[in-house]
């Protein structure tokens, strides 16, 4: 995705350096105007998660950037994340939803897909990102990839080696889970 | 027939307060002349049966139709007599006078009405033919009632002569006794309010019934029209909130009508007490009772003098017709009216409101709206749908194509526009 995002703004230079500079005089009026827009779309999507009342997850503003977020999942029921609580950031684009919004955990997780920064190796947050995606979607579906793993690309090649034991595997959770403060 | 009368009055008068003033005109125009005669006679059979009757006695008399006859030969007499004795009465009894005078006017309205409405309705005929079959006769009960009652009452039922014709005067006059005869006839002093008015008409007229002036007379009927229709104004307030009320009374009034008068003086009232503040009621009462046939069913829409106040269904029902008027006219502009799919009130991309062009936008046959700007920007990058990843059209990318060159970008337009139809 990172290159097809750069691909973006590149073509639109383009054009601009080849035309004129009217060109230049709309860009920055766009950005405003995405600005606004991103903000709305932010508003709203806050808005629709607080009225949602999904369980399990939950995501609200840092104090004063409305573009990034601090969320909380935990663990689903009937998987070895059981009884934990994560908290990740979320950071949106000036583009979003356009382009997908930077996930990570804050907490540490001991997951195949989760790498010991936090980064997160989920398809729709990379190329399989959608605008039609938002926050809520993106808390769901992280905290159903903790209970699926995908082991074949894994970011922590220890955890998904011991995911096939699966009580050895809540016993690292266990170990290694730090509780948010 | 003075129960129906008294009934009548009341529920009639609160649901059609126009027509009402139509009665009036007509009531001017035709019959000034022979309601002034009428009037005056009346006015001094009254006086002089007050005087020589005792109002015990009256009462029996008012209850029974047959003893009002008999009245008939003392009121010519005591007109001098009764002239002089209306402005005896002590400023008391002008609020009940008022309010009775009022009942008689009104009373004598309605049986105008009800004449006039005769061949039309049945029902009415009965009552009518009641009073026709009195005659002059059945006037006198009238002239009985009211003596009994008092001194005042004499001018109200002047008043009923000049709106009445003959047979429904007689209408008129005992559905006014009885109310007054009745000790409910009390609860009539709650048109007092109206009774300014009134009471100055009543004064004319019996000033007027005195030297016989045909002038006088008919400047108080003029002003009794102008207190009815400021009562009109009134009821038109609250005559939606009495409506179901009386609406029942009214039935039952009707049923009742051809009865014992005895039946009216309880349900006038009970109509008083319902109306208590809508003193006007009784006076339209009168008017509507030529209606009450009629009035048994509430307005209908289609009825010429439905009061506009009334809510209107038919504009309720207009709100979703205008709205899906609205959708169809987007519709048309690109040739899908009736895609499939529930239309999202705004983007889900951007969250801003989707205008009629955006809501028939269809880019994807997966079916995800989404407004133009982002569908653009979307074409702009990686040219998926945002509901089903799959790259739009190749159209769409040509569009794009289009849209950087600036070239043949109408030509592009038509094509997605194809597009859309036919998905």
């Amino acid at each position: 995705m990172a290159t097809v995002n750069n691909n973006g703004p590149n073509q639109d230079s383009n054009p601009n350096t080849n035309t004129v500079a009217s060109a230049k005089q709309t860009i920055p009026v766009a950005k405003t105007v995405d600005t606004q827009s991103v903000l709305k779309r932010l508003q709203s999507e806050l808005m629709a998660l607080m009225m949602s009342g999904d369980a399990g997850i939950s995501a609200f503003p840092e104090e004063d950037n409305i573009f990034c977020w601090k969320g909380t999942i935990s663990g689903s029921k009937d998987t070895v994340f059981e009884g934990t609580e994560y908290k990740l950031s979320l950071s949106f684009p000036s583009d979003y939803p356009f382009k997908a919004p930077k996930v990570k955990f804050e907490t540490t997780c001991f997951h195949p897909n989760v790498d010991l920064h936090g980064n997160i190796c989920l398809d729709i947050l990379q190329d399989k990102w959608s605008s039609a995606y938002d926050v809520r979607t993106i808390l769901l579906s992280v905290q159903s990839l903790l209970g699926e793993p995908n082991t074949s690309s894994p970011l922590n090649n220890q955890a998904a080696a011991l995911w096939g034991n699966q009580e050895e595997y809540r016993k690292m959770v266990e170990k290694l889970y730090k509780p948010i403060a | 027939m003075e129960t129906e009368g008294q009934n009548c009055r009341m529920g009639s008068y609160i649901y059609r307060p126009k027509k009402t003033k139509k009665v009036f005109e007509r009531i001017r125009g035709a019959s000034v002349i022979h309601i002034l005669s009428h009037t005056l006679y009346f006015l001094s059979l009254y006086l002089s049966l007050y005087l020589f009757s005792d109002q015990v006695r009256v009462f029996p008399i008012l209850e029974r139709v047959d003893s009002a006859m008999i009245s008939d030969s003392i009121p010519k007499a005591s007109i001098s007599m009764a002239s002089s004795t209306p402005k005896n009465l002590p400023k008391k009894k002008r609020a009940n006078r008022s309010a009775k005078v009022k009942q008689n006017k009104l009373v004598a309205r309605r049986g105008q009405f009800i004449s006039q409405v005769k061949n039309k309705i049945g029902c009415k005929d009965e009552a009518n033919g009641e009073g026709g079959l009195h005659g002059g006769a059945s006037v006198h009960p009238e002239n009985e009632r009211g003596q009994a009652m008092e001194k005042l009452e004499i001018n109200p039922r002047g008043e009923e002569e000049i709106y009445g014709d003959g047979s429904p005067m007689n209408h008129y006059s005992d559905s006014e006794s009885s109310p007054l005869n009745s000790p409910t006839s009390h609860t009539s002093s709650v048109l007092g309010s109206n009774g300014s008015g009134v009471q100055f008409t009543a004064s004319s007229r019996s000033g007027s019934s005195s030297g016989r002036s045909s002038s006088s007379s008919s400047n108080g009927c003029c002003s009794e029209i102008m207190s009815e229709d400021d009562e009109e104004d009134d009821c038109l307030d609250d005559w939606e909130a009495l409506a179901d009320a009386l609406a029942a009374t009214e039935k039952k009034e009707e049923v009742h009508n051809p009865e014992s008068e005895f039946d009216s003086p309880p349900e006038k009232h009970g109509i008083g007490s319902q109306s208590s503040g809508v003193v006007i009621n009784p006076e339209i009462g009168g008017m509507a009772v030529k209606r009450d046939p009629e009035l048994c069913r509430a307005w209908s829409p289609d009825d010429a003098f439905r009061p506009q106040s009334l809510p209107n269904l038919s504009k309720q029902y207009s709100f979703p017709l205008i709205s899906e008027r609205q959708l169809s006219r987007g519709g048309p502009v690109w040739g899908c009216k009736n895609v499939g799919g529930t239309v999202p009130t705004s983007c889900p991309i951007c969250c801003e409101d989707l205008d009629c062009t955006d809501s028939s936008f269809l880019p994807c046959l997966c079916g995800f709206r989404l407004c133009l700007f982002c569908h653009k920007r979307i074409l702009e990058q990686d040219a998926r749908c945002p509901g089903c990843r799959k790259q739009y059209d190749r159209d769409d990318s040509i569009e794009k194509e289009a849209t950087l060159d600036g070239g043949s970008l109408t030509i592009r337009l038509a094509r997605s526009c194809s597009m859309i139809t036919r998905s």
